[in-house]
């Protein structure tokens, strides 16, 4: 029952001449959150963005549900069903709330109102804001739009970024909440620094450090490995990090 | 205090401003020639806003600085020229309904050819040259050599006149004013393709989809859609709204030359400069102030009137860059 | 044992330039130019001569700010035109041909030019470095406005014509030498070349110092530029400056060739500033050695096109179209523009060098 949906091998990226990503490989398994953790810089963001499309891999494979997709644009990757959620956000803030739905949903039918109203359901705010524009909201807010907006396709992986960033703790808990339900339809793969929120959804992790998959397990052990957690993550014995 | 003031309404003063100078010249000029050079003044400034926005949008969604948007304007008149000599008949006769058929077909064909036109220039030039300012200058600069000369090939090198539709020509009296025809018609045409362009932008899905690349283009792309397409879509627009303020242009002034591009690319660069790169209403807002201002001074001052625009862009280089209106509106 | 002091290896470096083959061509190519009076005494051939030494040197300058500091200006031509305005004002309509005329112009030149390109470097650098080349579209086209139409003060549309003072007057001559008369011409001509070389050798002295470096690393890595700030818009004002009071200069010695100016001719966008760019693009941007290359290919093909249209006439005399398409040279060499930009960014001579490496 647990195949591997999104297969990541040997994948290298350069951003403008650094060598960002040498030689990453990690997967993602159906029914699973997969976590990629590790410290500011390690190659996290950029692998999201490979697999993305939005930067070129030149030399590996990306296969999502057997298909390779390292080759394809943005968008017939999204079309594919892979949803992206960036670390900025990326919300159009001049455009409503509405608007930015509507932006992301491609079909307009049945099935995509079902889904919006599921989203709509999950964060409340949105519908009390739908013709405010976006860039009133607040930050959590706009991490619930940017969260709804990838998911009212019809996705089967969601591809987050670092969606505690910057957001009150009391918000983060708000997202992981979102999550657990997202988990149960879609596949969920997530870049963290924040170790609590990374263990509280996570199932599977993989380790970043240099642009390098340094380590990968179940996120169950990862919690009682404290020498994982202080050499690759920064967290220091007896110090929990939180939100 | 003051100061916060002057931030907040940093936009709203500048065009208090602005207002103000465009108001000045009244106490030189008697008010019946006021509304006269007013006219004229909104009529050129539609014209300019025509040109203008091409440039804005291409700049908005692709961040590409399309030097060639005059040439692309130059073939507009030329097209539409040869629309006219094919139907003179029409151009010439006394009936209204004649006229502005072929004025409508002379603005389609015109449109068409050079959106066509537009297309291949984007796919086969400037896509080569995305993220890099100095080569898409180049690039289009060099395509403006090449599509002037083209001009210069198929229709000779000559400047040719353009013969005013019958009953577009010719003047109302209101009340002592002298109002000429043709620029009631441009000062609508140009209203209407602005409310034409809101529309589409604020209400379709298109339109929302390109306010969303305006602010971001990856985003668009990661949400689905094809934003190449959406490119060359654009910049065929763009090159339209070109032809179409060519054709327009080329009646209101009553020629056509190989070089008209030159001088009406410049007008336009100072227009999205004062109006902001990027926004629609910024070059209507842009495109009436230049030509209003270039109307006054032209009749006070003849020969400052091609510097007072150059002295506008520079103002608004010093006290708010990034012109009057943002991107996205 | 050669020791590796910085020292020595300077002089390594030097002996090993002396050695290469590039530097026995460019002393062939100047040894050239000393000798076309003498070679081709024909005034067609001189002027063409005088007329590649003048736009190299010309298209050099622009390619400090194109090819080294990466800011596209369309007022190039218009600081070539001031300068010989400046020129013709004060050795013809407002002073007279004597000597020291002659050097104000070249100061006066200098420092207006000097003014005005910080003027609108700081305007517009700070906003965005595109705004560089509209704005110095519209001041350029502004500038050739003015001067047409404030007739009173520049002469308008007819121009300035002027004499040049003492040896380089027409009238002058020196007698006879090797066969050929010494008039001024010759001797304006020699002036010409050797202050080109000489404005030429300080542009390279200018591309191999520390600023020279500085903006080398600004116009490729824009993070570099980023990190520092607002400081590169100093680097990049001064060295726009420099390109441009350069240009002014050679403004003057045209204007001492000529003998006349006018908008047109002096001053016009698409004449002047077109022909830079093709040059600039076709010879290699970022190499100074690009600009003689390109406005040698551009003026040579020019002078020589005429004869190529009637051999082709000949050749083909049917093709209508061949000939309407050889006649408008400009669009050929527009469509050689494209090209270039697309396929070699770097010019002839910057591929030749990339090869090398």
């Amino acid at each position: 029952m647990n195949e591997t949906i999104l297969k990541v091998e040997d994948v290298h990226t350069y951003i403008e001449r650094h060598h960002i990503l040498q030689g990453v490989s990690f997967d993602a398994k159906a029914d699973a959150v997969t976590v990629l953790i590790g410290r500011n810089g390690a190659g996290k963001s950029t692998a999201l963005k490979t697999v993305m499309g939005l930067l070129p891999a030149s030399k590996g494979k990306i296969t999502y549900k057997g298909k390779e997709i390292q080759k394809n644009k943005p968008y017939q990757i999204a079309r594919m069903g892979i949803g992206f959620v960036p670390e900025h956000m990326g919300i159009f803030a001049e455009l409503t709330v509405e608007e930015n739905m509507r932006v992301a949903m491609l079909v307009e039918n049945d099935a995509t109102a079902r889904r919006l109203e599921r989203v709509l359901g999950m964060f409340a705010a949105l519908r009390k804001f739908w013709k405010s524009k976006a860039g009133n909201l607040s930050g959590g807010q706009k991490q619930m739009l940017a969260i709804g907006r990838a998911i009212v396709n019809d996705t089967s992986l969601l591809l987050i970024d670092e969606p505690s960033k910057g957001l009150a703790p009391i918000i983060v808990d708000a997202v992981i909440e979102a999550i657990n339900q997202i988990k149960e339809r879609s596949v969920v793969v997530l870049v963290e620094q924040n170790f609590h929120m990374a263990s509280s959804v996570g199932d599977d992790f993989f380790i970043f450090d240099d642009g390098m998959v340094v380590h990968s397990g179940r996120v169950e052990e990862l919690t009682q490995n404290e020498e994982l957690q202080s050499r690759y993550l920064g967290i220091s014995k007896g110090v929990t990090s939180n939100g | 205090m003051a100061e916060t003031l002057f931030k907040r309404w940093n936009r709203e003063l500048t065009m208090a401003g602005a207002g103000i100078l465009l108001l000045l010249p009244l106490l030189g000029i008697q008010p019946k020639t006021y509304l006269t050079l007013t006219i004229a003044g909104l009529a050129m400034g539609m014209l300019l806003f025509l040109v203008a926005s091409g440039v804005s949008i291409i700049f908005g969604l692709m961040d590409v600085l399309n030097f060639a948007h005059g040439a692309l304007f130059a073939w507009g008149a030329y097209v539409g020229f040869t629309v006219f000599q094919l139907l003179m008949k029409w151009v010439e006769a006394d009936s209204i309904l004649q006229n502005l058929a072929v004025f409508l077909m002379a603005m389609v064909a015109a449109m068409v050819t050079v959106a066509i036109l537009g297309i291949i220039l984007e796919r086969v030039v400037v896509r080569r040259v995305y993220g890099n300012h100095l080569f898409q200058i180049l690039i289009t600069f060099g395509a403006t050599i090449v599509l002037v000369e083209l001009i210069r090939v198929f229709w000779g090198p000559n400047d040719e006149v353009m013969t005013v539709p019958r009953t577009f020509s010719g003047n109302w009296d209101i009340m002592d004013v002298i109002v000429s025809k043709y620029r009631i018609i441009c000062i609508f045409m140009g209203s209407m393709v602005y409310g034409i362009i809101q529309l589409i932008l604020k209400k379709t899905k298109l339109g929302t989809i390109i306010r969303a690349g305006v602010e971001d283009r990856d985003m668009v792309q990661a949400m689905g859609h094809n934003i190449y397409l959406l490119f060359t879509g654009v910049f065929a627009v763009g090159a339209g709204l070109a032809a179409l303020g060519g054709v327009a242009m080329s009646v209101f002034s009553l020629q056509v030359y190989p070089d008209m591009g030159g001088t009406y690319l410049l007008f336009a660069f100072i227009v999205v400069i004062i109006g902001g790169l990027g926004s629609v209403t910024g070059s209507l807002v842009g495109a009436l102030i230049v030509g209003l201002s270039y109307n006054y001074v032209a009749y006070l001052v003849p020969w400052a009137a091609a510097g007072v625009n150059v002295l506008i862009m520079i103002i608004i280089l010093l006290i708010r860059p990034t012109g009057l209106f943002q991107a996205g509106k | 044992m050669a020791e590796a002091t910085p020292a020595h290896f300077h002089m390594e470096e030097k002996r090993r330039q002396y050695r290469s083959g590039s530097f026995y061509l460019k002393l062939c190519v100047v040894a050239l130019f000393l000798l076309v009076p003498f070679l081709f005494p024909s005034f067609k051939t001189v002027d063409l001569a005088v007329q590649i030494i003048i736009f190299g040197a010309l298209v050099a300058s622009f390619d400090i700010l194109l090819g080294y500091t990466g800011i596209l200006s369309f007022g190039h031509g218009m600081f070539f035109g001031m300068g010989a305005y400046c020129m013709a004002f004060l050795i013809g309509k407002y002073g007279m041909p004597s000597y020291t005329h002659l050097v104000m112009g070249f100061v006066v030149a200098a420092a207006a030019s000097a003014v005005l390109a910080l003027l609108i470097s700081f305007l517009t650098l700070r906003v965005k470095a595109i705004f560089f080349a509209m704005i110095t579209l519209a001041i350029a086209e502004l500038a050739i406005v003015l001067a047409t139409k404030l007739s009173g003060l520049t002469g308008g549309e007819d121009g300035i014509s002027f004499s040049t003072p003492g040896i380089f007057s027409v009238s002058f001559s020196m007698g006879d030498f090797m066969g050929i008369e010494i008039t001024g011409r010759i001797i304006t001509y020699y002036f010409i070349l050797l202050s080109c070389l000489g404005l030429f050798l300080a542009m390279l002295r200018f591309t191999r110092s520390p600023l020279g470096r500085i903006l080398q690393a600004i116009r490729d890595n824009a993070q570099r530029a980023e990190a520092l700030g607002n400081k590169t818009f100093v680097y990049q004002s001064i060295s726009i400056t420099f390109g441009c009071v350069i240009a002014a200069l050679i403004g003057c010695l045209y204007a001492m060739w000529m003998a006349y100016v006018n908008p047109e001719s002096t001053l016009g966008v698409m004449t002047i500033m077109l022909d830079v760019l093709l040059m600039v693009i076709i010879g290699g941007m970022g190499t100074l050695y690009g600009g003689f290359i390109g406005a040698a290919f551009l003026k040579i093909t020019q002078t020589f096109l005429p004869d190529l249209q009637h051999l082709a006439k000949d050749l083909f005399p049917q093709a209508l179209l061949l000939h309407n398409i050889l006649e408008r040279w400009l669009l050929l060499f527009g469509i050689l523009f494209i090209l270039v930009v697309i396929f070699f960014p770097k010019g002839v001579i910057g591929s030749i060098k990339g090869n090398k490496q």
